[in-house]
Parts: C-alpha cells; sequence; structure tokens
C-alpha cells in the first residue's frame, strides 16, 4: 500500500541529506589529488605531490619561493601533530578517569551537593568556546603559569571532563543497581565490585568517553589557540595559522589525511562496540 | 531453642517524596529454623522485600536485631554476611560466562581455581544446568537465568538463603515447575529459606511455614494448613485462598452445636465450645466446606464456573446477604438460575471471636 511517489520523495531527500552532509568531504578528498597548484577548483591531472610534500619526500616543482617556505613548514606540522597526540593523550587518560569517578559518585552515592554537581559539569560543555578560551587564559595569566603543552592539557580537561561524565552517567543509568548488590551478596567489597562488576559494565561507555575526549581534544581550535604557547601549537591552530597565509593544496591533503585517521578511529570504536555487546 | 535466624523487634522506617513517614517494618519479630523454608507472604507495599533487605544488609534498620547462628548481623555490611540472595531480577554479570557467575563468590573469596571449578559443575548439576558453563547468561532463556542465579547463591553453601519473588518473570507452568524444584533443593541442601511471594497458592504450595504480613506488621505465622484452617484474622482469612465469611449472632446451644444467624437470616451450625446465646462472631467457611445437598442454606445459582475437576459457584441465598462461594466436586451438577440448598459441617466452621 506504499504511495510510490511518497517513497521516491522519501528516497531523494534521504540521498540530498547524505550529498549536503558528505560533499564538502569528498570535494576535499577529489582536490587533494588534483595537481592544479593555482585555482584547485580545476581539474588538471591527478597527482600525489601534496601528499609527498607533506613529508617532504620530493622536491617542489612548482615556484622555487614557495618551496623554501613550505619545507621549513613541514617540520612545523609533524611537531604540531605530536604536541596534539601528546595532549590528547593525557588529556583522554585524565578526563576519562575524573569523568568516570564523577559519573559513578554522582550515580551511585548520596553527599550534599549532589544536584549542584550534577548541574556543574554541564556547564562547560554550553559554554562558548570563545568564553572557555579566554577564560582559561586570564586564569592562566594571573596564576603566572607559562602558556606550554600543560596549559593545554590542563584547559582540554575542564571540558572533556563533562563530555566524558555525560556518557558514563547514560551507560551508568542503563545498570541494574542489583548488580552490585548481588556483587556485594556474595562477598565482595566495594573496591572488587567496582573492578569485577561496575567497571567491566561500564566499559562500552567509558571506552565511548574516551574515544569523543580524544577525538574532541585532538579537533579542538578555539579554546587551544587562546593557551597554545608559541612554543607548543596542536594541528588544528598549525592548519588555522597555514590557511591564514592562503589556501594551498596541500591543506587538503592534509585534511584527507586527518579524515582517513577519523574513519579508521571510529571505526574501530564500532567494531569494539559491536564485540562488547552481547 | 535451636532457631538459626532471629529477628526482633525489626523498625524501618521511609519518608516518601509527599513528606509522609510510612513504617515499612513495624516491630517484626521472626523465627526461622535451620533447614526450614519460610515465606513472607502480603499484599504489594507491606514490607517483604523491606524485611528480606534488612537480613542480607542492603537496609538498615531504625532499631531492632537480627542474629544468624547466634552472631548478630544487625551492623555488618552485606559482604560480610553469611548469606546470599536469588534477585528478583537475577541480577545475573552480562560480562560473565556462566560459570564465572556461578563461581564469584568463591573467586572474590579467593578459592583456588581447580577447587573452584568442581564446585561450580556441582552447583550447576543441582539446579539442572549441567554442561552450560561456557554460554553467557544472555543467551539462556528466562528459566535458565532463574536456575544460573539459584546456582550462584548457593555454591558458597550458606545456611540461609533469601529469594525475593523469584518466579514472578516465570509464565505459569514454568512458575509451578520451579516451586516444586525449590522445595526440593531447599530439602537436599538442608539449609533455611526466606521466601518472599505476594502469591498465596504459591505460598501454600513451597512453605514450611507462613509468615503473614501487612502493612509492616507480622499478623500470623503458622504451617501453610494453619494458616487456611484457622486465619487469626479477618485479613487473614481473605488474603489467603477464597473465603465467606459470615458476621452472626449465636442463637442458641444445643448439644455439641450452635445456631447462629446473620442480620438477613443465614442459618449456620458451628462447635458449640465457648459459645454463649446472643454474642457476635464471625464464621468463616471455605467454598469447599459447602456441598450440594437437599438440606441446607436455600439458594439460587446466579453464576457457575466450571474449572477442570471443580465447578465454582456463586450462590445467592434466599435470606439475602453476600453470595456464598462454593467449590462443587466433579459429577455435582448445578446451572445458573438452579435452586439449590447448601449443606456443611459444623466442624469445619472456623470463628473469629467478633463482629
Ligand atoms: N527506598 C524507599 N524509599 C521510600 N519508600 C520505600 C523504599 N523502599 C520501600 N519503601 C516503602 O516501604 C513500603 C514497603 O515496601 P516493600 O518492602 O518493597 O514492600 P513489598 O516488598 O512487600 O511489596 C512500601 O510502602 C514502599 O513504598
Ligand atoms: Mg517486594
Amino acid at each position: 500500500m506504499r504511495n510510490p511517489w511518497g517513497w521516491a520523495a522519501l528516497t531523494g531527500f534521504s540521498l540530498l541529506f547524505f550529498v549536503f552532509i558528505y560533499a564538502p568531504l569528498f570535494v576535499i578528498v577529489g582536490y587533494s589529488f588534483n595537481s592544479n597548484p593555482v585555482n584547485m577548483m580545476i581539474w588538471e591531472r591527478f597527482t600525489l605531490d601534496w601528499y609527498t610534500g607533506l613529508f617532504g619526500l620530493t622536491e617542489r616543482v612548482m615556484d622555487p619561493n614557495s618551496r623554501a617556505a613550505y619545507i621549513e613548514s613541514t617540520d612545523q606540522m609533524i611537531a604540531a601533530l605530536k604536541t596534539s597526540l601528546t595532549v590528547a593523550a593525557f588529556t583522554t587518560t585524565i578526563a576519562t578517569v575524573l569523568g568516570t569517578a564523577t559519573a559513578i559518585a554522582l550515580a551511585r552515592y548520596r553527599f550534599r551537593l549532589r544536584g549542584f554537581y550534577n548541574g556543574f559539569l554541564m556547564l562547560p560543555m554550553m559554554m562558548p568556546d570563545i568564553v572557555l578560551g579566554i577564560g582559561l587564559l586570564i586564569f592562566f595569566v594571573t596564576l603566572g603559569m607559562q602558556l606550554s603543552m600543560l596549559t593545554i592539557v590542563i584547559g582540554h580537561c575542564t571540558f572533556l571532563t563533562s563530555y566524558v561524565f555525560i556518557i558514563v552517567q547514560a551507560r551508568i543509568a542503563g545498570i541494574d543497581p542489583a548488580l552490585e548488590e548481588a556483587s556485594a551478596d556474595l562477598g565482595a567489597s566495594e573496591w572488587v565490585t567496582l573492578r569485577k562488576v561496575l567497571l567491566p559494565q561500564l566499559a562500552p561507555g567509558i571506552l565511548g568517553g574516551a574515544l569523543l575526549a580524544f577525538v574532541i581534544s585532538m579537533d579542538d581550535l578555539v579554546i587551544t589557540y587562546f593557551i597554545s604557547g608559541t612554543g607548543d601549537t596542536t594541528l588544528p591552530v598549525f592548519i588555522f595559522g597555514m590557511i591564514r597565509r592562503g589556501v594551498k593544496p596541500e591543506i587538503n591533503a592534509i585534511a584527507t589525511l586527518i579524515i582517513l585517521a577519523s574513519v579508521v578511529i571510529a571505526a574501530a570504536g564500532l567494531w569494539l562496540r559491536s564485540r562488547k555487546t552481547d | 531453642m535451636d532457631s538459626l535466624l532471629e529477628i526482633r523487634g525489626a523498625r524501618r522506617e521511609f519518608v516518601t517524596p509527599e513528606g509522609d513517614r510510612i513504617a515499612a517494618l513495624d516491630g517484626v519479630d521472626l523465627d526461622v529454623g535451620a533447614k526450614e523454608f519460610v515465606t513472607l507472604l502480603g499484599p504489594s507495599g507491606c514490607g517483604k522485600t523491606t524485611l528480606l533487605r534488612a537480613i542480607s544488609g542492603f537496609e538498615a534498620l531504625d532499631g531492632g536485631t537480627i542474629r544468624l547462628g547466634g552472631a548478630d548481623l544487625t551492623a555488618l555490611p552485606p559482604f560480610r554476611r553469611p548469606l546470599n540472595t536469588v534477585f528478583q531480577s537475577y541480577a545475573l554479570f552480562g560480562h560473565m560466562t556462566v560459570a564465572r557467575n556461578v563461581g564469584y563468590a568463591l573467586e572474590v573469596a579467593g578459592v583456588p581455581k581447580r577447587r573452584r571449578e568442581a564446585e561450580v559443575a556441582e552447583a550447576l548439576d543441582k539446579v539442572g544446568l549441567s554442561g552450560m558453563g561456557a554460554r553467557r547468561p544472555g543467551q539462556l532463556s528466562g528459566g535458565q537465568r532463574q536456575r544460573v542465579a539459584l546456582a550462584r547463591a548457593i555454591v558458597a553453601k550458606p545456611r540461609l538463603l533469601l529469594l525475593d519473588e523469584p518466579l514472578s518473570a516465570l509464565d505459569r507452568n514454568l512458575r509451578q515447575q520451579m516451586q516444586i524444584e525449590l522445595k526440593t533443593l531447599q530439602d537436599r541442601l538442608g539449609i533455611a529459606f526466606v521466601f518472599v511471594t505476594h502469591d498465596q497458592e504459591e505460598a501454600l504450595t513451597m512453605s514450611d511455614r507462613i509468615v503473614v504480613m501487612r502493612a509492616g506488621r507480622i499478623e500470623q505465622i503458622g504451617a501453610p494448613r494453619d494458616i487456611y484452617r484457622r486465619p487469626r484474622n479477618r485479613f487473614v482469612a481473605e488474603f489467603i485462598g477464597e473465603t465467606n465469611l459470615f458476621p452472626v449472632t449465636v442463637d442458641r446451644v444445643e448439644g455439641p452445636t450452635a445456631l447462629a444467624r446473620t442480620a438477613e437470616g443465614v442459618e449456620l451450625l458451628l462447635p458449640a465450645a465457648g459459645r454463649k446465646p446472643g454474642e457476635a462472631i464471625t464464621a468463616i467457611l471455605r467454598p469447599t466446606d459447602f456441598t450440594l445437598a437437599d438440606k441446607g442454606i436455600p439458594g439460587t445459582v446466579r453464576s457457575a464456573v466450571y474449572l477442570g475437576s471443580d465447578l465454582h459457584l456463586f450462590v445467592a441465598p434466599a435470606a439475602g446477604g453476600p453470595e456464598i462461594r462454593v467449590t462443587a466436586r466433579d459429577g455435582q451438577a448445578a446451572e445458573t438460575g438452579a435452586a439449590v440448598h447448601l449443606a456443611h459441617d459444623p466442624a469445619r466452621v472456623h470463628v473469629l471471636e467478633g463482629g
């Protein structure tokens, strides 16, 4: 009894929806293989120059002036990537531990100011990035802290703890409290119950939260822009700097690599999740 | 006294979100013998779960004491109490295999793996799940999960097992089968069971003794037969099984029987012992206590329900008053609208003092 026109309209609409979402990504991927250095919107021919150039593997064929500038920035880019990965690793670890601990405490223990904590943890997520960035900058300057990788990690932890908290909290809400009671009933202390029952039950949520924290930390620009010093630049801040000096074809290559990395991480996450659920 | 569990003056109050105080336990005294199957029975909200959770330690008492085998448990946290629980939701650990679930108590107690495996196999065998150890709880049926929960709770050989409505999630056939299996298992293990249910039939089937509760208090404790035949008050009489309650006034005493009459004029015979003319009492007769006869209380069949071997009748007495429930045995026929007489043996009448 399906209306064929309605069906067609729905199909068309969903197709449009996916085009709308993914077209910009495909455009970037396509451009990254276009050899036209002047106008990337006009297809010349297929090339891997932008990729190899990125890693400083080959000499650049184009204008020698820009080639000098570029070799320098390859090292910078690798350094920025390293900074990003280091920051993301520390931030993910700290935010995951804090966020998980807070979610467990709020869900399983009664104490004063419980509601207050709950609301308070939402705040950094809803706060505009620019406000958070400026706030953190003023805070660090007031304390007399040098802007460095440490300040970036602290800054990222302030809001990523909230993200992990929200995700773990959602998971914990779906766990029957009787599981922990059963564990205690069978002779397990609170600590053993935490280790053998609650944490394994929460594992998919904790993993999801950690993955999200990692991705957001890698990706954050606005907040990091304020609290990164001249020495330690993260990848997004570095790319932003590059773009300000003009959109170069190499940007497309970097973006394509980042897309690839994201897809790999997301796929790994999904795979881990599907393994956990039975 | 050889009672295993001794509860004295247990009290527990809750404050509702509206700010009212409710006494979930209002002075409960209970003794459970070492090999006894005791059932806590009562309507929803009467405090059964609270009492069970007080015994397991998940609910603190506002007053009173709980002793197990002479040792005071009242201040011990749940994980230090030498008893185990079968939870209503089973509460199986989904991330562990069945075998690891069952062996959990031994695992946390540090029992070596070799011995643990032997005892897990033994416990699984006792509940009829041999060879299922490698599965995950998610791959089992409701009845099998129930058995895993049971095996997990008995693996450490507790002296007391607590069960909170463990059969309520099963369908009727499986439930009846499990009732028998539970009772058999309890006999074989030789340990005490405290079993919670709101299903009076279940309580009558399984228990050595039934504890009837209402609003945080114990109304009556007794063997199923006692509770059924000699309820101490109207609440117990009405809660356990189907009942006919007759508020009557004793008319006269003749030898071993007394004649009593309801306000409408329905006449009943009852044991004369202790009865005085003019006294107001309540006479209790179960539906099976009446037979269809030539003489007795005259009435008209209002409805007849055929249930397997029994015929359930609702008979309106000719004199008036509430309909009388009667179970006629197979072979005795009566149709709606038929005029009948209900006879009863005076000795079967149970009397509650007071109207
Ligand atoms: N945690 C609680 N907070 C507030 N009231 C409760 C709580 N637990 C139980 N009660 C109340 O105590 C009474 C007894 O509850 P419960 O022991 O669960 O009854 P049952 O198991 O017999 O149905 C009920 O009125 C219930 O609403
Ligand atoms: Mg209950």
